[in-house]
């Protein structure tokens, strides 16, 4: 336990140290007279500065030292977590967690595994090497608000106008546009939320305990493991059976498992309900078989047209053939007629 | 909250609407182990789309069921209610020994 907690110290103190000469710098300009530093330790840079000019922006203020807490789990560290995470991931499944132990968590984690394990790899295109999603499903305690925050920043901040703003402040690298500055604040504070954004449709999701199940592509067969695991449905996605998969009937994960409770998901940046997301697990054969349910309908679309089209040729073809045949009986009757006249 | 008076707690929400939060977290105030001490809870989803507002029942060890339309009331005002029951079968129960 100390030897993580040290470990998770690490980088903080790292970055104390780091910071402990700027910090040192801004106490001798801010506090000039109080000084206790000497006139030759105190950094020149600053020095020369005359007062009355703002200071550069990035100056770190002697009254507001950097935070002690573990890296991981700050406020900051975790909007910019789950920014680049609902960025970069195109399926999240959210349940509802009320209070399980941790015992509940290991074994709901382990039988996950168990059921992603049979999982066959996806092929992410024609011809490339089949990858193993199954090690990259993760099922993460999110923070609720902050997870509030970071769908509001990535559907609704918009970098490069803060960065044409004038009002954005500015380094000598270029405008601070990145998803935890002020600019980004002020854009995300000030939006009007449309009522038909993505956003406002999952607002009302970002309510008590969230957990999220992140699977990093979009694999309806790894969906369907999970639900058969985490929220079986009769008939659709069977639980397994209690001779298959006697760990399942554990009364620890069963009692996990009464506890978590599927609210939506969002998938590819649409918010899915409970059906919906049955609807994309459901999916045979992944997004092959749709391409193939796709291909069909087009092809029996194309037989249809083709046979339309074709329909009009061939009973024009029809009628002139009859109305040949027509012409040819009643010129043979002609000609049968003028004969005896010959005759 | 206390929960030991509780025989069956009943949910019904429908995630994506406002009115689900207090039945929400009314599950989420249930310590970790009122199954294994005799109170069933039930959760049922309503559909994305359905009308009906979220429901909370409980029923108590005296047989008195309890009622509430989520989406008049606050988690606040739920616990409430349902405390000032629970403490009444306490009292009782204290006095009974």
């Amino acid at each position: 336990m100390t030897r993580i907690l040290s470990r998770a110290a690490r980088p903080c103190l790292r970055r104390l140290s780091l910071e402990a000469t700027p910090v040192r710098g801004a106490f001798a300009l801010g506090s000039h007279n109080f000084s206790t530093s000497e006139a030759q330790h105190a950094s020149p840079g600053l020095r020369s500065v005359p007062e009355g000019v703002p200071l550069p922006i990035d100056v770190v203020p002697a009254t507001k030292p950097p935070s002690a807490r573990p890296i991981d789990t700050r406020k900051s560290q975790l909007i910019r977590t789950y920014t680049s995470l609902l960025r970069t991931t195109p399926l999240i499944l959210f349940f509802q967690h009320s209070n399980l132990t941790a015992v509940e968590w290991a074994a709901v984690r382990r039988e996950l595994k168990k059921a992603l394990e049979g999982v066959a790899p996806i092929v992410p295109a024609p011809g490339a090497e089949p990858v193993d999603l199954s090690p990259l499903v993760q099922l993460q305690v999110l923070r609720t608000n902050m997870l509030n925050v970071a769908l509001k920043l990535v559907e609704f901040y918009n970098p490069e106008v803060a960065a044409a703003s004038k009002a954005t402040k500015r380094t000598t690298k270029g405008p601070i546009v990145h998803d935890l500055s002020e600019a980004a604040y002020e854009q995300v504070k000030n939006v009007e939320i449309p009522p038909n954004s993505a956003y406002a449709q999952i607002e009302p999701l970002m309510v008590g305990p969230l957990a999220g199940l992140i699977i990093p592509a979009v694999s309806p067969a790894h969906v369907a493991a999970a639900l058969s695991v985490l929220a079986p449905v009769p008939g659709k996605f069977p639980a397994p059976s209690r001779k298959k998969n006697p760990g399942y009937y554990d009364p620890t994960f069963q009692n996990g498992l009464a506890k978590l409770v599927l609210i939506g998901g969002r998938i590819e940046g649409k918010v899915f309900d409970q059906a919906g997301v049955q609807w994309v697990g459901g999916i045979e054969g992944g997004l092959d078989g749709l391409r193939a349910q796709l291909v069909a309908i087009l092809q029996g679309a194309g037989l249809g047209i083709t046979s339309t089209l074709e329909g009009g040729s061939r009973s024009l073809w029809l009628a002139l053939e009859g109305r040949k045949g027509q012409l040819e009986e009643e010129a043979k009757g002609e000609s049968k007629g003028e004969e005896p006249a010959s005759a | 909250m206390i929960t030991k008076f509780m025989t069956e707690v009943t949910a019904k929400f429908n995630p994506f609407s406002t009115c689900a939060k207090p039945a929400r977290l009314f599950l989420t105030f249930l310590p970790p182990n009122v199954r294994a001490n005799g109170t069933t809870v039930h959760t049922s989803l309503l559909p994305r789309n359905s009308p009906e507002s979220s429901s909370l029942k409980v029923k108590f060890k005296d047989g008195k069921e309890m009622d509430f339309n989520c989406s008049k009331t606050n988690i606040k005002s739920l616990i409430e209610e349902v405390d000032r029951h629970s403490r009444q079968l306490q009292k009782a129960a204290d006095l009974s020994e």
